[in-house]
């Protein structure tokens, strides 16, 4: 599930597709068979075909065409495409963070309380509804799965270093960020090592969606370059760059997967939808790592949602996938099948995701500490910049952990480019 | 411009030289058959057609509605206001777009100039007579240019890695201190245009040898005779009897350079559609497609897509006038 990677003829096409097909007379013509075909666009990677088929095996007359389209990002840009003249698909899958584009043009998309009534929304995380409903209320989107916050560590290279092993001991030793620094500047001092692969994505990344009000106020004004929140956030990922503990590898970067596996860094962040990653990137060290919450009130990165197309030719078969796959059941059962963490809340308390435990992470409590995470997490408004204004402040992250700007000029540096990123 | 040529040589070889021939009127005589003669006449462009409606459908239209696109604040799913120049005013403004346009000349001008140098050495060796298995050598050159970019690119990065790459290993083993390449703008030029030198410099090797193969073998045995140097023959026989390839070659070049897009793509997967965190390797085609898919501002990215389209056009004119007036210089 890696956010970033991008075809390129995929994206020729959509760009053909999108200049070209400008054209986009209503295709009407909807049928109300709740079994008509439902073509369904999804992401590779995630085994969406599990759960056609188990759903096809529960409801033998419907029809479901599965296209794996590709990655997050390149479902996207194809749905893009179609949304503004092609053909559409009657199910799409779309991640949260591509989400807020699609909420701000929600007429695009069916609002999914005129097929499921308006309370649809109330079994699912708030966070995760709220992430999917425009401004005027309309829920164009159900939470398929989230990505709920740990930290991975190497217990191995934490003994060496005198740091205590245990998940629970860990994580109470770091229940802020200052404990968080403090233990991996005793780590390098013990070791000579890094402590934490980047500040980026795991320091950053985890600090600024631990916020009541992240860039926009809850009025939808921007607020980004005043509210303190924002720069606390930022300032503890340069305080951790400052303190010497980080190995400066970004994510996905070339050396990521192999500072996995040789100890380059004993700590990376991992959303639950990264779990299985670092088990193929470093399959030589399992029983090695533990899995333990995150410094602060809990987070989440990533997960997506399920959302029906204003133009889609079956939206009633559409929406009978939806109401059987994503009902809470229907979600535990495929977090048993595949590992994916559900969004219902109902699901997230059950015993089979709560046990979850694997033996690669040492048994730690995965299902605990995933669903914990996700459950605290607060919401916040997005507005339509949210993404490029985090792209910005993230990116100066890596601009000064390359060492091209100074930390101290870091936070003036990134409100700079976020304000260029948005035009302003 | 190929139409007409096309009419004028399918008409000559039907009607043999006829030189009494006015369009668009019948003739005086009156003995022609129309109706074979409209068919004759219609044939040419039926010919030609398939390559005329698909360049206007996929190319001309898209080109067309580029500019106009330009001149709106442009959501491809929601909202279409019209702007006028806003857009061009704000990229003359906007440190990032001079950013690209430097970071696009850089890796052109490292990647271009090195690289057709090389071939052009490469493709004078290669023509030489005495070269054993020269077909081998000859088809290990396309090897590059046939395999995927992105796997290229996994590879260079790899090799230009901070920790693990391989380059870094070489200069830990001789005690220098690793090189951190792509942080620093021209770092990560080398590594990028090292991948377009990789991927090019075969296929231009074989134009310009494809050119020296059509040349009389006695001339180079002459000048042997003569006493020229094998120095001597290059400056004096290959590069002048390459100049329209080596023309050709530059203005190819020159488009595919500055439209440099996937290598810069996915050079550093970490930070996708910046090139690095300060964007020290964004380039004018990579910014269009951030601005455009990346945030949805279609109307800012097509603005983009204008002004490299403008630039395009005119170092590519520079070049041509540029090789034109050497030619006539001599």
């Amino acid at each position: 599930m890696s956010r970033r990677r991008l075809a390129i003829p995929a994206a020729a096409a959509a760009l053909a597709l999108a200049l070209a097909g400008c054209s986009s007379g209503g295709s009407g013509g909807g049928s109300d068979d709740p079994n008509a075909e439902v073509e369904f666009w999804s992401f590779t990677g995630i085994n969406q075909k599990d759960s056609v088929d188990k759903y096809l095996k529960g409801n033998p007359d419907a029809k479901v065409k599965l296209t794996e389209v590709g990655s997050t990002t390149e479902t996207a840009t194809a749905l893009t495409a179609a949304l503004a003249g092609g053909k559409v698909p009657d199910l799409v899958m779309i991640q949260n963070d591509d989400l807020p584009k699609f909420v701000e043009n929600a007429a695009n998309f069916v609002d999914l309380r005129t097929l499921g009534g308006d309370d649809i929304g109330d079994k699912y995380l708030d966070w995760a509804v709220d992430a999917a409903t425009s401004k005027d209320g309309a829920i164009i989107g159900i939470p398929t799965d989230v990505g709920g916050l740990g930290f991975s560590y190497r217990a191995d290279l934490f003994e060496a270093a005198g740091l205590p092993t245990d998940p629970a001991e860990v994580s109470k030793m770091w229940s802020s960020w200052d404990d968080f620094i403090a233990m991996g500047k005793k780590y390098t001092a013990a070791t000579g090592k890094p402590f934490v692969d980047n500040v980026e994505t795991s320091i950053f990344f985890s600090t600024v969606n631990q916020v009541t009000e992240k860039y926009y106020s809850p009025d939808g004004e921007l607020v980004y370059d005043t509210n303190p929140q924002v720069k606390d956030a930022f300032e503890v990922a340069v305080e951790t760059y400052e303190a010497g503990i980080s190995a400066g590898i970004a994510a996905w970067s070339s050396g990521w997967d192999p500072g996995k596996a040789n100890g380059s860094f004993a700590v990376t962040i991992a959303p639950s939808w990264l779990l299985a990653g670092i088990k193929n990137a470093a399959p030589d060290t399992s029983g090695k790592w533990r899995y333990a919450s995150i410094p602060g009130v809990g987070g989440n990165w990533g997960g997506s949602v399920i959302a029906i197309p204003a133009r889609a030719k079956n939206p009633k078969a559409a929406w009978q996938y939806i109401s059987t796959m994503l009902s809470p059941e229907g979600q535990t059962t495929h977090f048993t099948d595949t590992g994916t963490f559900p969004a219902a809340k109902s699901a997230l308390e059950s015993s089979e995701v709560r046990s979850y435990t694997d033996p690669f992470y040492g048994d730690s409590k995965i299902g605990e500490v995933v669903s914990d995470s996700v459950l605290k997490f607060k919401a916040f408004y997005n507005g339509p910049d949210t993404s490029a204004i985090g792209s910005a402040l993230l990116n100066t992250l890596v601009d000064m952990e390359v060492g091209n700007v100074k930390p101290a000029d870091a936070w003036q540096k990134a409100l700079d480019n976020a304000k260029a990123a948005i035009g302003g | 411009m190929s139409a007409t040529i096309a009419t004028a040589t399918t008409a000559d070889i039907h009607n043999g030289p006829a030189p009494q021939k006015k369009r668009g009127r019948p003739p005086r005589d009156g003995r022609r058959p129309i109706r074979q003669h409209w068919g004759e006449r219609i044939a040419p462009y039926a010919y030609v057609a398939p390559f005329f409606v698909i360049f206007i459908v996929f190319g001309l239209f898209p080109l067309l509605f580029t500019f106009y696109v330009a001149l709106f604040d442009w959501n491809p799913i929601g909202e279409q206001t019209f702007v006028g120049l806003a857009n061009f005013e704000r990229l003359f403004q906007d440190d990032r777009f001079w950013n690209a346009l430097v970071n696009t000349f850089g890796i052109f001008l490292i990647s271009t100039v090195p690289q057709l140098l090389l071939a052009l050495g490469l493709a004078h060796l290669l023509n030489h007579a005495a070269l054993k298995m020269a077909n081998f050598f000859r088809m290990a050159l396309l090897i590059p240019y046939i395999t995927s970019v992105a796997a290229t690119a996994i590879v260079f990065a790899q090799i230009f890695d901070k920790n693990f790459g391989l380059i870094n290993w070489v200069l830990g083993a001789l005690g220098l201190p690793a090189v951190n390449f792509l942080a620093s703008q021209v770092g990560s030029w080398i590594v990028i245009s090292s991948m377009v030198m990789w991927r090019w410099f075969g296929y231009n090797t074989l134009l310009y040898l494809a050119g020296l193969q059509a040349l009389p073998r006695e001339m180079y045995e002459a000048a042997s005779v003569d006493g020229a140097s094998g120095w001597q023959q290059f400056i004096h026989l290959t590069i002048p009897s390459l100049r329209p390839i080596i023309i050709f070659t530059v203005i190819m070049s020159t488009i595919g350079g500055l439209q440099i897009f996937t290598e810069p793509l996915l050079v550093s997967p970490e930070s996708g559609l910046t090139c690095g965190g300060g964007r020290q390797c964004q380039t004018l085609a990579l910014f269009l497609y951030e601005q455009g898919f990346g945030q949805f501002k279609f109307g800012y990215g097509s603005a983009i897509g204008v002004a490299l389209f403008v630039i395009v056009v005119v170092v590519a004119a520079l070049n041509f006038f540029l090789s034109t007036r050497t030619r006539k210089a001599r």
